[in-house]
C-alpha cells in the first residue's frame, strides 16, 4: 500500500528530472544524470506523503564504462526505502555534493571520493579519509592493479648511508 | 571564555592512546584546556573490505564480516548472509531463526558490557571496567561451546547457522538471564548512579534531535536523542516481529543518556532471548542451499540494527560465483562525524567522555 504512493511520487519526480525508475528485489530505484541529483535528493526528500528524508548511506560504484554514486534513503518516519543513482563519466567525475541536504554525507563523499576518485563540488573538506594524502590511484575501481605478492613480500634492500 | 595572550596548542591524541578505542586519532586545537577545533583521522586500520569482497565467494566472505564491528561478531555475520539470501530468495528454518536472534541479541549484550566498562575506564573508573567484563565472559564462554571462538565467531551461514548449542549452553543461558538483572543493579550502583560519573557525563555533549537526524546518525546514539527509531521496529528483519520488546528512548541528548540507553537495551535483549528461548521450535538448522553459491543477476540493500549503530551491506551481483561489489555501511563510522562538531567548546577531558559514548569500534570504522 504505502509502497504504491511511494512509487507514484518516483514516478512524479523521474518526469521532472528525466530519470528511469527500475525495481531490483523490491526496492525503487530511481536512475539520474549527475547534474540533476541536487534537485532530485531535495525532491525525495519533500515527498508530501511520503518522505525519504533521511540519508542512511552514500558510496561509489564502478560500472566500467561509468562510476555511479548510490544514495540509500529512508526515512525515521516509515518503512518508505528509496535508492537513487546517479550517473558521472569515468572520465571526468564530478558531481555537486551532497552536504548542503545532508550534513551527514561529509564522511561518506570523502570515502567516494577516496576510493573512486568522484569529486564531490562545494564538499567543505574533500580529501582522502582512509589512503594517505599521496597516495596515487583509487582502489575500489575495476582497473585498479594490486600489486602481486611477490612484489609486496620483497626485502627492500638497505641503500649505504642509510 | 578565551584567556588573552595564550598560545593556541595543537594536541595529538592517537593513534596509540589509552581512551582511542583501537587506532582512531584526532588532531585537537586547544585554548588553554578548552577545544576549538577536532580533526579525526582515520585508516589506520583500514584493510580493504570491499575490495577483498570482490576477489572471493559469498561464503568466504563471511569471516571477514567478523572483524567489522569484533565486539558484536554474530550480528555482522547475520547481516551479510541476510543480504545474500534476499538476493538468492531462501527461506530458511525456524530454528535457525531463533537461534540466530539468540545469537544477535547475546552479541548485543556482550557489546554494551563493553561499551559501559570501556566508557568507566575512559573517565578512570578501573573498578567498574572489571565487573562489566567478568559478566561479558559468560557471553564469550556460550559462543565457545557452540561455536568454538570466542571473539570472532563465524557462527552464521548462508542459509541458516553452523552449529546446534550443546546441550550445557541451554543452562549456561538461563543461569546467565537470571542473573542479568542482579548485574545490571551492579553497574548502576558501582557506575552509573556514582556522583562523579554522573558529573563528568551529564550535561556533556549535546547532540539535539534535528543535529543527529541531518547528520544521519543511528542506533543508540539516535535514540538518545529523542527519535524513537530502531529497525527491528520500524523494518522488521529476521523474526523480530514476533517478540514483544520496547524500544528504549531517552530525551537526554548527553554522554550520560547515551550510556544509560545501553543499560536499558540489555533489558529489552534479555525479554527477547526469553521469549526466543521459550518458543524454540525444533528441526533443522540449515535450508537446503546449493554448494556453490550463485546468485541471479541484481543488487540488494538489507540493514540491521547492530548494537552500534545500523549496519547496512549493498551487494551487486554480476551472476557468478564473487561479488561484483559489496558495500558495507558501517554505523559507527558515521556516528563519529558528530564528534568535531559537537565537542567543540567542551573541555579535553570531556571530548574523551563523549568520545567513549559514541562507542566507536575501530574494526567497523576503518574496515
Amino acid at each position: 500500500m504505502e509502497n504504491n504512493v511511494l512509487r507514484q511520487r518516483v514516478e512524479e519526480l523521474a518526469t521532472r528530472v528525466n530519470g528511469e525508475v527500475e525495481e531490483s528485489v523490491g526496492a525503487i530505484i530511481l536512475k539520474v544524470k549527475a547534474p540533476y541529483i541536487i534537485e532530485t535528493l531535495t525532491g525525495a526528500k519533500n515527498f508530501p506523503d511520503a518522505p525519504c528524508d533521511f540519508l542512511h548511506d552514500l558510496c561509489g560504484l564502478d560500472l566500467v564504462d561509468h562510476l555511479e554514486v548510490v544514495y540509500q534513503l529512508s526515512s525515521l518516519s516509515g518503512s518508505q526505502c528509496l535508492r537513487v543513482k546517479a550517473i558521472v563519466e569515468r572520465e571526468n567525475p564530478v558531481i555537486d555534493s551532497a552536504t548542503r541536504i545532508w550534513q551527514g554525507a561529509n564522511f561518506l563523499e570523502r570515502e567516494a571520493y577516496d576510493m573512486f576518485g568522484i569529486t564531490f563540488k562545494g564538499h567543505p573538506n574533500l580529501k582522502r579519509i582512509y589512503m594517505w594524502d599521496d597516495f596515487e590511484g583509487y582502489p575500489l575501481r575495476k582497473d585498479y592493479v594490486i600489486e602481486p605478492i611477490e612484489e609486496r613480500n620483497k626485502v627492500r634492500q638497505r641503500i649505504e648511508g642509510e | 571564555m578565551a584567556v588573552e595572550n595564550t598560545q593556541e596548542l595543537l594536541l595529538n591524541m592517537g593513534p596509540q592512546h589509552p581512551s582511542m578505542h583501537g587506532v582512531f586519532r584526532m588532531v585537537v586545537n586547544l585554548e588553554g584546556e578548552t577545544v576549538t577545533k577536532i580533526d579525526p583521522k582515520l585508516g589506520y586500520l583500514h584493510r580493504g573490505l570491499e575490495k577483498l569482497a570482490e576477489s572471493r565467494t559469498y561464503s568466504q566472505f563471511i569471516p571477514y564480516t567478523d572483524r567489522l564491528d569484533y565486539l558484536a561478531s554474530p550480528h555482522n555475520n547475520w547481516a551479510y548472509v541476510q543480504t545474500v539470501e534476499k538476493l538468492m530468495g531462501v527461506e530458511i528454518p525456524e530454528r535457525a531463526e531463533y537461534l540466530r536472534v539468540i545469537f544477535g541479541e547475546l552479541a548485543r549484550i556482550a557489546s554494551h558490557q563493553v561499551m559501559i566498562a570501556s566508557t568507566a575506564l575512559d573517565i578512570a573508573g578501573w573498578t567498574a571496567w572489571s565487573y562489566a567484563f567478568r559478566d561479558r565472559e559468560r557471553i564469550l564462554d556460550m559462543y565457545e561451546m557452540t561455536a568454538g571462538s570466542r571473539l570472532t565467531v563465524n557462527i552464521m551461514r548462508i542459509g541458516g547457522i553452523s552449529a546446534e548449542p550443546p546441550a550445557e549452553f541451554w543452562p549456561a543461558l538461563k543461569a546467565f538471564l537470571d542473573d542479568t538483572p542482579e548485574m545490571l543493579e551492579e553497574y548502576y550502583g558501582i557506575f552509573l548512579g556514582n556522583e562523579i560519573t554522573q558529573g563528568r557525563l551529564k550535561n556533556i555533549g549535546i547532540l539535539s534531535k534535528e543535529l543527529a537526524e541531518n547528520l544521519s546518525i543511528t542506533g543508540p546514539v539516535l535514540r538518545a536523542s529523542g527519535v524513537n527509531y530502531d529497525v527491528r521496529k520500524a523494518a522488521p528483519y529476521s523474526i523480530y516481529d514476533r517478540f514483544d520488546f520496547n524500544v528504549p528512548v531517552r530525551t537526554g541528548c548527553d554522554s550520560y543518556d547515551r550510556t544509560l540507553i545501553r543499560m536499558d537495551e540489555i533489558v529489552e535483549s534479555i525479554k527477547i532471548i526469553k521469549q526466543a528461548v521459550r518458543d524454540i521450535p525444533e528441526g533443522p538448522i540449515m535450508a537446503k542451499v546449493p554448494k556453490v553459491i550463485k546468485p541471479p543477476v541484481g543488487e540488494v540493500y538489507h540493514r540491521v540494527e547492530n548494537p552500534k549503530g545500523e549496519l547496512g551491506f549493498y551487494i551487486v551481483s554480476d551472476g557468478t560465483t564473487k561479488p561484483s561489489r559489496v558495500r558495507i555501511r558501517p554505523g559507527t563510522f558515521i556516528n563519529i562525524q558528530m564528534l568535531p562538531i559537537v565537542a567543540l567548546g567542551w573541555k579535553i577531558q570531556d571530548v574523551v567522555a563523549i568520545f567513549a559514548t559514541l562507542d566507536a569500534v575501530l574494526g567497523e570504522v576503518d574496515k
